[in-house]
């Protein structure tokens, strides 16, 4: 107050044009500092609260609960060529193609072709605001394809992904699967059955396959695959468990695949041949809540038997016997030479990382070591080039690995996806 | 004020030499700034001159900044670099497209723009995306993928049911929603729960392609399929690329009317800006002998220099930043008009609220200041060489006058050759024809404003000289002519501005009011059917076959429109393509500007067989004459037609081509357009109510659903006329208040020199003059100088008028139109200048008529 007084009685004092002077003066610093800051509040006036963060649910959504789909349950019997085809039922589904190929100096080369299915909504949802009268909206679909393809060698890696709306039924539109004769593509990227017609009544329309995508102007690729054995259903006739409190898909895979063709990779083309591996796996709620991602591994061995394994980070613990470090939920099939699957439950294998390396800022173990004691298995695993993260919306690491013995000798060759890192 | 005293204290232990200097340089600024406290009438004249120059200046600034930034995101919404691909045959294209293109290979991506009613009445124009396949870039990356959106922009967000609707944050604010709600639309449809997105243009609600084609109800039909530039060449045979140019940008189309906003708010900047120089040249001549004092007491020159300039930066603050806020209140109040005018000329949305980037603020101030330094460098400069001995000398001493008088003439006369120069010898290609159109005139009208004061005071030293004889009134005459001459260098920048402001009114309002007549009747010609009707495109036959056979119709004048480009020798270029019915009860009133041989008639029979008319815009574009071919293309390869004349097309931004309609279905597949209706005369009111009725419910035979839109010729009228005044409200507005500023120049001249007046006309009232005689003598010099400002103002406006309709209209709009005069206007413009002289010398000669002779008899001890 009292000072307040001082700075009146000194302002009265002033003569009177000194006091407009200082009057004006005020009014100026007072109005430039109005300015300045209507010009800080400005840039912000648009902006708006973020928007609530739509709950993680694992990697890519897949840990969502899945009311309103159809739950993948044990005890259905796959049913072919049907099952090659979509099923909307379900939120989730893929048709994922690796190829482990060599060139002609004998180099590897890694192929990665894959269409993934996602339901933004279940079935039952209206599909519109409304349906215009008479009106078909070809537009209106809840389904969303996705495609990725990679072609890899040495330091090289080409990634590049497609992304389409479903398409009304009986219409075909730019994304698709068809389950006979089978086709699955996206834009001018396809997986084709070759199957002769004559022949499709007695073989299965995957055992002859047609690959191809553009990667870029660059890098595209076209191979021929041929199953030199039958297709085979993991887990339990079919149902692969991904959880411990039941969670699971279907999932059985093609792995016998014999490929051919042509690889043009940053303008150079190679003759390329090898082996390829096709999964198929649908599901509604693919990951239980709490579980962040997976490691998984498509080994073609040296002997010609296959070895499917996959760890489930997290959530595999019941919370009667909580322990923090088994969380994890390990699976695995070993598939003989004719296609006998034997499978491997939780406690039949182990799948422990050895080193790790730091790919696309983010640490991830790019050596393993397997073991299925009760196989007398124990393989080395790893990385031909940690250099392999897929810089797709959803990323992860999706590339070729080595396979060696405990003695250190070439084992066979194989796929490593990691996801949720 | 207690830090403030002792900061003395704090300085001379830091540096003990500054204080002294510090303390001197104080008192030499109070003692500056005391000359407002005795002259706070020039102080006013200051601040107001540099209020209202900033003022205007920056709501024109802000309207035009506002406006691009709106365009910057229709822009950015699609962006312009994007390809567009058609059919060769024309048809539309649909979902088969889509999906064939991109098996094909091809980055395609639909889209669907139309507009949609809610059940308010308000109607909004709707963007239809496919989020997938949109090229990256074109519609904002991270609209696309979602990174970084603080929108909760998620790519899968418009497509993951309920889906969104994205809009500007105006048009939520125009649509009193909050974001997440769903408005319905007038057919009852709930939109997508709306999303407020900052990066569009105001006006448009983006939506997922599925939510757009079930609001505008196109089933699989799409309006065009975007490709990412830079997309291999070749493409499928069945389509083909549209002409990239054929998406002139709103930027591209409007800049010429961003253009004519920008030179009125130059000239309401110069105008103030006068103001403000009159007021700094009388505070420094009032300050002479107290620069001399200051400077004979030992303040240095530099000193005084930079303490003029402090002076200079304080009052331009204090000035400036209120004028930059009145601005923003100014460009409020007109933005709704503008924004509304160049979506009607244009389709540009613009948003009819402000929103202004930080440079303008800064651009605003920098202006103003820019404007308020040039005014004052000339007062620094001559303090800095200011005589210290040349004491008590008026710095204008008579010759000083005449030298300058001369300086200013020869000035003037530059100005006029070089705007001759301009009008005579068009500007180098290059440079765009409307800035040299504004070139010449800035030229012609600064050369007229520095040859005011020589002109009037030649014809004062005429005056003078005519007078003959020797009774007591001519002297009296001869000697408020001689006042007369000794005022003017003191009211002649006032003057300047009463000439500009009054010569700016009379060109405009010519050309404005021109315009109004010629417009209208060219809408009367043109809009010969009472009734307009749009059928819906799948029943246009069924309409058309029905209506023919109604017998209170007259006449049934179809018309379609489509785009093509016109192929010439140096490039093809987009063009609009109408096709008319060429019936008589048309072509008799169509107005013509050019036909072959003048020959009416003939120029409409060879549009019968075949040939083509062509707009003015179009004409003034390419040089195309009567007689000459032109080539477009159809979707069948080149079509040649000759052209049999030009026709005025007011009010569109762009170049048009007429055929007949028959020609533009067979030749360029053109779709159903709308038709216009010509009643029988004598048609009785209850049979038209009646047909009117039936034409707003849909043909029960064609089984189609949907109802044609009417429109009758009267709401048309009234739209267009609306269009008009919208667009030049503002023109209208800036001419009025520049002629406001002007009146306040003269004012606060007149004021500001109202003391000395006193000592002037004391001694004639101690001759025995009384004071009656003395006001109207002072009220007759004022008045007599403001008629004869506003006579010379007359040819300039008639020639600025002129300038207006025959180059500036023509190089922005593309039209020309003829000069008219209103001489009525020339009247009241005399009548006003006259009116505001007398008003702005209405206070100083109250104040005279007041005065006691006390104070006029203090006249003589002061001097």
């Amino acid at each position: 107050m009292n000072r307040r007084s001082t700075i009146r009685r000194l302002f009265t004092r002033l003569p009177r044009w000194k006091r407009m002077l200082l009057a004006g003066l005020m009014l100026a610093l007072v109005l430039g500092l109005v300015l300045s800051l209507a010009l800080l509040a400005w840039p912000t006036r648009h902006s708006t609260p973020p928007a609530a963060q739509a709950s993680n649910g694992g990697f890519a959504g897949l840990g969502r609960a899945a009311e309103g789909f159809t739950q993948a349950r044990p005890g259905q019997v796959l049913r072919f060529p049907e099952d090659h085809g979509a099923h909307p039922g379900f939120r989730t589904e893929w048709w994922y193609l690796t190829a482990n190929l060599h060139d002609e100096q004998g180099r590897p080369l890694g192929v990665q072709w894959t269409l993934f299915r996602q339901a933004l909504a279940p079935p039952l949802a209206p599909r519109g605001t409304s349906e215009a009268a008479g009106m078909t909206n070809p537009w209106a679909s809840n389904q969303l394809w996705m495609a990725h393809a990679a072609v890899s060698q040495g330091e090289e890696h080409v990634v590049a992904e497609r992304l389409s709306r479903g398409s009304p039924d009986g219409l075909a539109g730019p994304a698709g699967v068809r389950a006979a004769p089978f086709a699955a593509w996206v834009d001018d990227w396809q997986l084709t059955g070759t199957v002769p017609s004559a022949l499709s009544s007695t073989a299965d329309a995957l055992s002859q396959l047609s690959v191809s995508a553009t990667l870029d102007e660059a890098t595209r690729y076209r191979l021929t695959l041929t199953a030199k054995g039958p297709l085979v259903a993991h887990g339990e006739a079919g149902f692969s468990q991904k959880a411990a409190d039941g969670q699971g898909s279907f999932y059985y895979s093609q792995p016998f695949y014999q490929a051919e063709g042509e690889v043009t990779l940053n303008g150079e083309t190679h003759r390329v041949s090898g082996r390829a591996w096709l999964d198929r796996e649908w599901s509604s709620q693919l990951l239980g809540e709490a579980q962040q991602g997976w490691d998984w591994l498509s080994l073609h061995l040296a002997d010609g038997s296959k070895l499917m394994a996959f760890r489930l980070r997290g959530g595999a613990a019941d919370e009667g016997n909580a322990q923090d470090d088994s969380a994890d939920y390990l699976s695995g099939s070993l598939i003989s030479t004719d296609g006998i699957l034997t499978p491997l439950g939780p406690t039949e294998l182990s799948l422990t990382p050895l080193a790790e390396s730091s790919v696309a800022g983010r640490r991830l173990p790019t050596r393993w070591r397997l073991e299925v004691p009760g196989q007398g298995l124990d393989l080395t695993i790893a990385a031909r080039n940690p250099n392999r993260w897929m810089t797709t919306q959803v990323p992860y690491w999706e590339g070729a690995v080595t396979v060696a013995g405990p003695d250190g000798r070439p084992r066979g060759e194989g796929y490593l996806e990691m996801t949720g890192y | 004020m207690i830090t403030g005293r002792r900061s003395p204290r704090l300085v001379s232990r830091m540096a003990p030499h500054l204080v002294p200097h510090l303390a001197m340089a104080r008192t030499a600024l109070i003692t500056l700034l005391s000359h407002y406290r005795r002259h706070p009438g020039q102080l006013a004249m200051l601040l107001v001159g540099l209020w209202v120059a900033s003022a205007l200046w920056s709501g024109v600034q802000a309207i035009n900044a506002s406006a691009r930034d709106s365009y910057a995101r229709a822009e950015a919404l699609l962006s312009p670099r994007l390809e567009r691909l058609e059919r060769r045959d024309g048809a539309p294209l649909g979902y088969a497209d889509f999906t064939t293109l991109r098996r094909a290979g091809l980055p395609v991506s639909p889209l669907i723009e139309g507009t949609i009613e809610l059940n308010d009445g308000q109607r909004l124009n709707v963007l239809g995306i496919e989020p997938l396949s949109l090229p990256a870039g074109g519609i904002g990356e991270d609209r696309r993928t979602g990174n970084g959106g603080e929108d909760g922009a998620n790519p899968l967000g418009l497509l993951q049911p309920p889906g969104q609707t994205r809009l500007a944050p105006e048009t939520l604010a125009t649509l009193n929603f909050s974001p997440g709600e769903r408005p319905i639309t007038a057919g009852g449809e709930r939109l997508p729960p709306l999303v407020i997105d900052a990066q569009l243009p105001p006006g448009t609600l983006l939506v997922d392609i599925a939510r757009a084609a079930e609001l505008l109800k196109r089933g699989p039909r799409i309006d065009t399929l975007l490709l990412a530039p830079g997309t291999p060449a070749a493409l499928p045979a069945a389509y083909r690329r549209t002409p990239a140019a054929q998406g002139l940008s709103p930027g591209q189309l409007t800049e010429s009317f961003h253009l004519n906003l920008t030179a009125m708010g130059l000239l309401a900047l110069v105008v103030g800006l006068l103001i403000v120089h009159a007021a700094l040249g009388l505070a420094l001549e009032q300050r002479l002998g107290l620069l001399r004092t200051l400077r004979a007491l030992g303040v240095p020159g530099r000193t005084l220099v930079a303490l003029l300039a402090v002076e200079l930066v304080l009052l331009g603050l204090a000035g400036t930043l209120p004028g930059i806020l009145a601005g923003l209140w100014l460009a409020n109040i007109l933005l709704p008009d503008v924004a509304a005018s160049l979506e009607a000329l244009f389709s540009a949305s613009v948003g009819a609220s402000l929103s202004l980037p930080w440079h303008f603020w800064a651009g605003s101030l920098a202006i103003t200041l820019g404007g308020l330094a040039t005014a004052g460098l000339g007062m620094l400069w001559r303090t800095a060489r200011l005589d210290i001995l040349a004491l008590g000398h008026a710095l204008s001493s008579h010759a000083d006058s005449r030298r300058r008088q001369r300086r200013q003439a020869g000035l003037a006369t530059l100005a006029w050759v070089f705007a001759l120069g301009l009008w005579a010898w068009p500007a180098p290609s290059g440079t765009p024809s409307l800035i040299a159109g504004f070139a010449m005139v800035a030229l012609a009208l600064a050369g007229s404003a520095l040859a005011l004061p020589v002109l009037l005071g030649a014809a004062l030293e005429g005056l003078k000289r005519c007078l003959g004889g020797n009774s007591p009134r001519t002297a009296l005459i001869r000697w408020a002519l001689a006042d007369l001459q000794l005022q003017l260098p003191r009211l002649q920048l006032a003057m300047m501005a009463l000439l500009l402001a009054l010569a700016t009114n009379l060109g405009v309002t010519g050309m404005v009011g021109g315009f109004r007549l010629t417009f209208l009747d060219w809408l009367d010609q043109r809009l010969v059917a009472d009734l307009y009707l749009r059928p819906p495109p799948a029943a246009y036959d069924s309409w058309r076959d029905w209506l023919e056979t109604r017998p209170e119709i007259a006449t049934l004048l179809e018309r379609r429109e489509t785009d093509t480009r016109l192929i010439g020798a140096e490039g093809e270029r987009p063009v609009a393509l109408q096709g008319i019915s060429a019936d008589p009860a048309l072509t008799a009133s169509w107005p013509l500007l050019a036909t072959l041989n003048a020959d009416r008639a003939a120029a409409w029979q060879s549009l019968r067989e075949g040939a083509a008319l062509i707009n003015e815009q179009l004409a003034i574009a390419t040089g195309l004459a009567p007689g000459d071919m032109l080539t477009l293309a159809s979707p069948s390869g080149p079509f040649t037609a000759q052209v049999a004349g030009i026709y005025p097309d007011y009010g569109n931004p762009r170049g048009e081509v007429t055929l007949t309609v028959e020609r533009l279905i067979q030749r360029f597949a053109a779709k159903p357009g709308s038709m216009g209706l010509v009643l029988t005369p004598g048609l009785a009111a209850a049979d038209e109510a009646a047909l009117r009725q039936r034409l707003t419910r849909p043909l029960p035979a064609s089984g189609e659903a949907l109802a044609p839109s009417l429109v009758d010729q009267r709401s048309v009228h009234r739209q267009a006329r609306q269009v008009f005044e919208r667009t030049f409200a503002v023109t209208r507005a800036l001419t009025g208040l520049t002629l406001g500023v002007a009146a306040l120049a003269l004012f606060t001249g007149l004021l500001a020199q109202a003391r000395e007046r006193r000592a002037r006309l004391a001694p004639l009232w101690a001759l025995g003059l009384g004071r009656t005689t003395l006001l109207g003598v002072t009220l007759a010099q004022l008045g007599g100088l403001a008629l004869a400002t506003a006579l010379l103002a007359l040819p300039l406006g008639v020639a600025l008028n002129w300038a207006l309709v025959a180059e500036i209209n023509v190089a922005a709009f593309g039209w020309r139109l003829p000069l008219h005069v209103f001489p009525a206007a020339w009247v009241q413009a005399l009548g006003l200048a006259v009116l505001v002289a007398l008003l702005a010398a209405a206070l100083p000669a109250w104040r005279l008529w007041r005065a006691p002779p006390r104070q006029l008899l203090e006249e003589f001890s002061a001097s």
